[in-house]
């Protein structure tokens, strides 16, 4: 086996806040392999976006080892080896969604007529190509939420961390979201890895590789719950027998510490 | 930015509206003014009302006609002008002084903001002495102002364009520093992720986004630089001004009380003028691509 993209090597995390210290994440040893689609989920303050920030080197472990593409994870994000999604969109308002598209390749020195292509590519990817023109504002949730995805995808990089993307959005929308972005991962040449935390079980199940179920502050791994269900996935994924099963292996780990 | 909730789904709008015809426009304008027109108005109203419930002098409040009469008969000094083109000229001159000090203020405070953004440190050193310095009563710092450099030989606007920054750049200083700071968490997490450097952060995060806190403090600035721009035509001896006009119509008051409201007016004139010039200002930067501007 080649080496893993990501390495959580006994990882604690422990915040300094004004109430005394925060336990956030305690022990968490987990391999992630090249091309691996990770669901990352547990209880609301388990330490989930914790453990997505360390690997973007947001934030700094407080014990243990981490290696992000077998380098510390401050040298991945200043070699710009992940794209972030946070749970909102976070789009620049005073920039369109063309520009905001382009933000990371404009950051990364890419000459103008090349950033231009690479964002009308990424528009239609995400279906927003009449939007290009147009503010943040003007744009439903979801759309925002394709742009900051297209966003993320536009420099290509080997990792993408997202951060409860989908949180906000509506049943229909979601399950329209959750195939798009399995049709962009799976579409292209290699697989990016990725690591997507959520709290709707289904969704964990249906989108990922593996399921990662965390325990209760301090968070913990406390399952591991491999999905073999084929791909591509489609709707009638989510009515297969097997599918009901990993959910429930899923729910009973969340249940169970 | 972060913090905002994310707008409902049934806000599917489409692209930006589409420009209104002229006509329409000329109608919103008009629908926009009105409010101010009706004020005026009823002002107008309650000062002759006032007079004829409560039998006001002429000398303390005098008819709007004999103010408009004033204002359009000769005054008695050399150029033979009526009073409005007085006025008018007048208006200009202290117009220039304050947009002297609006500018020299207002780099002076942006520059103030950026460098304590930077430096935390020099904030904690310097920031008392800023804040200080906008209590010092600007009647005891025109005339010092106005003698020192004239000793050093600089001409009196330079002068007065000085006591017009002097009030200008404080609320320039701390607004733009407040909106430098305003970058969400996320939004400046996001540039992190790109491994943005410090000035590409500060060119395409902190000072875009601080855009709407700058037009704010501009716009208080503006009044500011105008108080400052008359203040400093009274110890700079002027000969032209809105200041010089206040100062010789109070002089006469006693004579002609109509002057000094046509003098306040001039006063006025010079700061709504200013005032609209930056509001329209941040209506073209700002206004097109915000939620609460358009
Ligand atoms: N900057 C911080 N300072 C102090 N405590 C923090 C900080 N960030 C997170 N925490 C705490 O660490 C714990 C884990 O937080 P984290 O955001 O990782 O949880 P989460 O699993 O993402 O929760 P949720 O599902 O609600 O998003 C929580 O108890 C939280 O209060
Ligand atoms: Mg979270």
């Amino acid at each position: 086996m080649s080496a893993p993209m990501i390495e959580f090597d006994r990882v604690s995390k422990i915040y300094q806040s004004g109430g005394g210290p925060v336990n956030a994440l305690h022990d968490v040893s987990l391999s992630i392999a090249a091309g691996e689609f990770i669901a990352l989920i547990g209880p609301s303050g388990c330490g989930k976006s914790t453990l997505m920030r360390l690997v973007g080197d947001l934030e700094q472990p407080s014990a243990g080892g981490l290696r992000v593409r077998g380098k510390t994870a401050h040298q991945a994000r200043l070699d710009r080896d992940y794209g972030i999604v946070f749970q909102s969109p976070v789009l620049y308002e005073w920039r369109s969604i063309r520009k905001n598209v382009e933000l990371p390749l404009e950051i990364m020195g890419q000459p103008g007529p090349q950033r231009h292509a690479r964002a009308s590519e990424l528009l239609r990817l995400v279906g927003l190509s009449d939007f290009g023109d147009a503010y943040p504002h003007q744009l439903s949730g979801g759309m925002q939420q394709r742009a900051a995805i297209a966003r993320a995808l536009s420099f290509e990089p080997a990792i993408l961390l997202m951060d409860e993307p989908f949180g906000a959005l509506d049943e229909i929308t979601r399950e329209r979201m959750q195939l798009e972005l399995l049709s962009i991962w799976d579409g292209g040449p290699q697989r990016t890895t990725v690591i997507f935390v959520t709290h709707s079980i289904p969704e964990a199940v249906f989108l990922a590789d593996r399921v990662v179920v965390m325990s209760p502050r301090p968070g913990r791994v406390e399952r591991l719950v491999t999905v073999d269900l084929p791909r591509p996935r489609s709707f009638e994924t989510r009515e297969d027998p097997r599918f009901f099963a990993l959910v429930t292996e899923v729910r009973e780990g969340l249940r169970e510490h | 930015m972060a913090e905002k909730p994310l707008p409902s789904l049934q806000r599917i709008t489409p692209a930006a509206p589409a420009s209104a015809t002229p006509g329409a426009s000329l109608r919103a304008a008009v629908r926009r003014s009105l409010p101010v027109a009706g004020v005026i108005v009823t002002l107008l109203i309650a000062w002759e009302a006032s007079k004829l419930a409560f039998g006001i002098s002429d000398q303390r409040l005098p008819h709007l006609g004999a103010i408009i009469e004033v204002m359009f008969t000769r005054t008695q000094g050399g150029t033979g002008n009526i009073l409005l083109a007085q006025m008018l000229l007048n208006a200009w001159s202290t117009f220039q002084v304050a947009l002297g000090g609006f500018l020299l203020g207002g780099m002076l405070g942006f520059g103030l903001a950026v460098l304590f953004m930077q430096l935390p440190m020099l904030e904690r050193g310097l920031m008392p002495y800023v804040i200080g310095s906008q209590t010092v009563p600007i009647l005891a710092i025109a005339p010092m102002v106005v003698v020192g450099l004239g000793r050093m030989g600089a001409p009196s606007w330079a002068a007065k364009i000085t006591v017009a920054a002097y009030l200008t750049f404080f609320p320039v200083t701390i607004g733009m520093l407040r909106g430098l700071r305003a970058a969400s968490p996320m939004s400046l997490d996001l540039m992190r992720s790109y491994a943005a450097s410090p000035a590409q952060i500060f060119w395409r995060l902190r000072l875009p986004n601080s855009l709407p806190y700058l037009f704010t403090s501009l716009k208080v600035a503006a009044s500011a630089s105008v108080i400052g721009a008359i203040v400093a035509e009274l110890p700079a001896g002027a000969r032209e001004g809105v200041g010089m006009m206040i100062l010789n119509a109070a002089q006469s008051y006693n004579s002609r009380p109509p002057a000094l409201y046509v003098a306040i007016l001039a006063a006025s004139l010079v700061g709504v003028t200013f005032y609209g010039m930056v509001a329209l200002a941040e209506r073209l930067i700002v206004g097109s691509q915000r939620t609460n501007g358009g």
